[in-house]
């Protein structure tokens, strides 16, 4: 039958070309769109992961939510032995308080992040955001980072002195001064306006809280988020909090999901084009061939195979479209992966959502597979009905069909 | 012993034009056994290819009731009726109407599909069938390479490739030239002799009508005369 079927798509060529031509079209363009779709969200969650926050972050139970610099992660030490075991070697220990910062000018209130800047770089990239000066080098150094904005408003600029005041693990006041040898621009405002980075030693020492962490940063590759997430979780128990980066920040999960959505609603309409299309070269080629169909039933051919041989021809035009679209589209993928499309004069919308200036397109497999998927079976929905009438017809009448 | 292959009794089967009711078959009774030759004569319009429709189970009667190789078509359904035409059934058709996009082995070779035989053994049998119908080195050649007397030997391999009780064969040689339509109902006549396979051919051409051992002579739906030759 199969080969019956295929003779019949190539015995009209030029239709059945131009059916291909519109299949392949279509899904070409579908998978270009969806690898600059992909590629927008996955610069946008690696940025997200990448830059401060990390894959996972494990605190104390209800750290996240109401942080206090008292509630520490219970045993670090547990915790990295876990990482280690895992095999997992990017991850860093921070101490989080809040603190007012005062410069020259004026003063302002905002988060102090102690960091070790060794282990830092090995969980994060925010060293490499620093455009002015320096990142922090020593643990203990009196030295700090600030974001852009916040060094404006407090009117400092690199070598400045800047005064931090906030409360040790006594609740007494504490404060230092420190020198201003960094200055972060990323274009996201968490970052840029209300952050000061100071060493982790130096922020430990200042608030009596020496040894004890707010939070380890994981830094993991996409595949293994879950499995290393069910790890710690697993075996912390109920004082630790195991947060992954869309547990912390939702919005960035749901927007991505928001625009799949809306990217699934482009693929059904496309869905629909292509399959009315099919549908007309299906329908087109059932009628001209009634006469035929009415031969074979009068030889034997049941009504469901002639059923299944219109369905399979319809099926073999979709594999074809299939095929060159598949072909096409990972090309413009591939190609728009190496040189990239350039968003650079969008570039402040860009930075603000985790963006790089060129996008390097990417897809998915599952968003590959889907849309395949979904273009096979709108090839199979499409011949339903000329299947129906091809099976429907009468031998008597269909042989004397002129 | 007389073997009944075709038992017929008062089919009837009319058409309804606007008002008018057109009688297509009006009671007709008829036995033909195995082995038989038998032509249909009868002017156009006289019932020759209803019959002929109704026997190959293409079409239903009014009334009446219609058994052939000792089953009873009119109580079969639809998937019944297409397997018994796969097992019992040849046709040949006056437009030949092969599958264009087949060659002639592949046509002949179609009707074994049908059945489920398997692809080298099919094509054996459809050669085998070609070379009897004198077209040894046409296998390969599609409808549209071959003259009008070559498709119809074609379409006569295919009718008795699956070695059927019965071939109804519907104005055979109406587009064929006289001399081509002899020597195919030779070919039918001869194969009818050696195998015993049923012949029903509905023809108003002398030639065929001369070629009958059975003739039946139908009018206005009605058979009106059956004679032995």
């Amino acid at each position: 039958m199969l080969s019956l079927a295929w003779r019949n798509v190539v015995r009209n060529a030029r239709r059945s070309l131009i059916t291909v031509s519109a299949v392949a079209l279509g899904l070409a363009s579908l998978i270009f769109l969806w690898g600059f779709n992909d590629g927008v969200h996955n610069t946008m969650m690696r940025n997200l992961q990448q830059v401060i926050v990390g894959s996972i972050q494990v605190h104390a139970n209800g750290f996240f939510h109401h942080p206090q610099l008292v509630k520490t992660v219970p045993d670090s030490g547990l915790v990295i032995r876990l990482l280690k075991a895992n095999g997992i070697r990017g991850f860093s220990y921070r101490l989080r308080t809040f603190a007012l910062a005062a410069g020259e000018e004026s003063s302002e209130g905002l988060v102090l992040l102690g960091m070790n800047p060794d282990m830092e770089k090995k969980a994060t990239r925010i060293a490499a955001k620093v455009d002015h000066g320096r990142f922090i080098q020593d643990n203990d150094e009196a030295a700090c980072v600030l974001g852009k904005t916040t060094a404006r408003n407090l009117g400092v600029s690199i070598g400045d002195d800047v005064v931090f005041l906030t409360e040790d693990i006594y609740g007494a006041l504490a404060a230092e001064k420190l020198t201003l040898v960094g200055i972060i621009s990323s274009g996201e405002m968490g970052i840029d306006r209300g952050l000061a980075i100071i060493p982790l030693g130096f922020l430990q020492q200042m608030t009596a809280m020496g040894g004890r962490h707010s939070e380890i940063v994981v830094q993991l590759p996409p595949e293994r988020l879950e499995p290393v997430t069910a790890v710690l979780k697993a075996k912390l128990g109920k004082s630790y909090e195991v947060l992954r980066w869309y547990d912390m920040y939702p919005m960035m999960k749901q927007w991505v999901e928001l625009e799949n959505a809306f990217y699934y609603i482009f693929l059904t309409i496309v869905l629909v084009i292509v399959a009315a299309g099919i549908m007309n070269t299906a329908l087109m080629s059932m009628l001209e061939r009634m006469h035929e169909f009415g031969v074979m039933m009068a030889l034997g051919c049941g009504r469901l195979r002639l059923a299944a041989m219109v369905v399979t021809e319809s099926l073999l035009l979709g594999l074809a479209g299939i095929m060159a679209g598949t072909v096409a589209g990972l090309a413009l993928v591939y190609y728009f992966h190496g040189v990239g499309i350039d968003l650079s004069s969008q570039m402040d919308s860009v930075a603000r959502f985790y963006l790089n200036p060129v996008i390097h397109t990417e897809i998915d497999n599952s968003h590959l597979l889907d849309t395949v998927m979904a273009v096979l079976a709108a090839s199979v929905a499409a011949s339903v009905w000329p299947a129906i009438r091809a099976a429907r017809l009468e031998p008597v009448e269909a042989i004397h069909h002129a | 012993m007389s073997d009944v292959l075709i038992s017929a009794s008062g089919l009837t089967r009319y058409y309804e034009s606007g008002e008018l009711k057109v009688m297509a078959l009006d009671g007709v009774d008829l036995l033909i056994e195995r082995g038989a030759y038998v032509v249909l004569a009868g002017r156009s319009g006289s019932g020759k290819t209803t019959l002929l429709n109704m026997l190959g189970g293409l079409d239903r009667p009014d009334s009446g009731s219609l058994v052939i190789a000792g089953q009873n078509l009119l109580t079969m359904s639809s998937a019944e009726r297409a397997r018994f035409r796969l097992y019992h059934l040849g046709f040949v058709f006056q437009a030949y109407n092969l599958i264009r996009v087949l060659s002639a082995r592949e046509n002949v070779a179609y009707v074994l599909q049908l059945q489920g035989v398997k692809k080298k053994q099919r094509f054996q049998l459809a050669d085998q069938w070609l070379a009897r119908v004198g077209l040894q080195g046409f296998e390969n050649r599609r409808p549209d390479q071959m003259s009008g007397g070559q498709q119809q030997r074609v379409a006569v391999a295919r009718a008795l490739a699956t070695e059927p009780d019965l071939v109804l064969a519907d104005e055979p040689t109406a587009n064929l030239d006289s001399h081509t339509g002899e020597s195919l109902m030779d070919l039918m006549r001869k194969l009818n002799e050696e195998r015993h396979t049923t012949f029903v051919i509905a023809s108003h051409d002398p030639a065929v009508i001369a070629s009958a051992r059975t003739l039946i002579t139908m009018q206005d739906g009605q058979v009106i005369s059956v004679k032995a030759l």
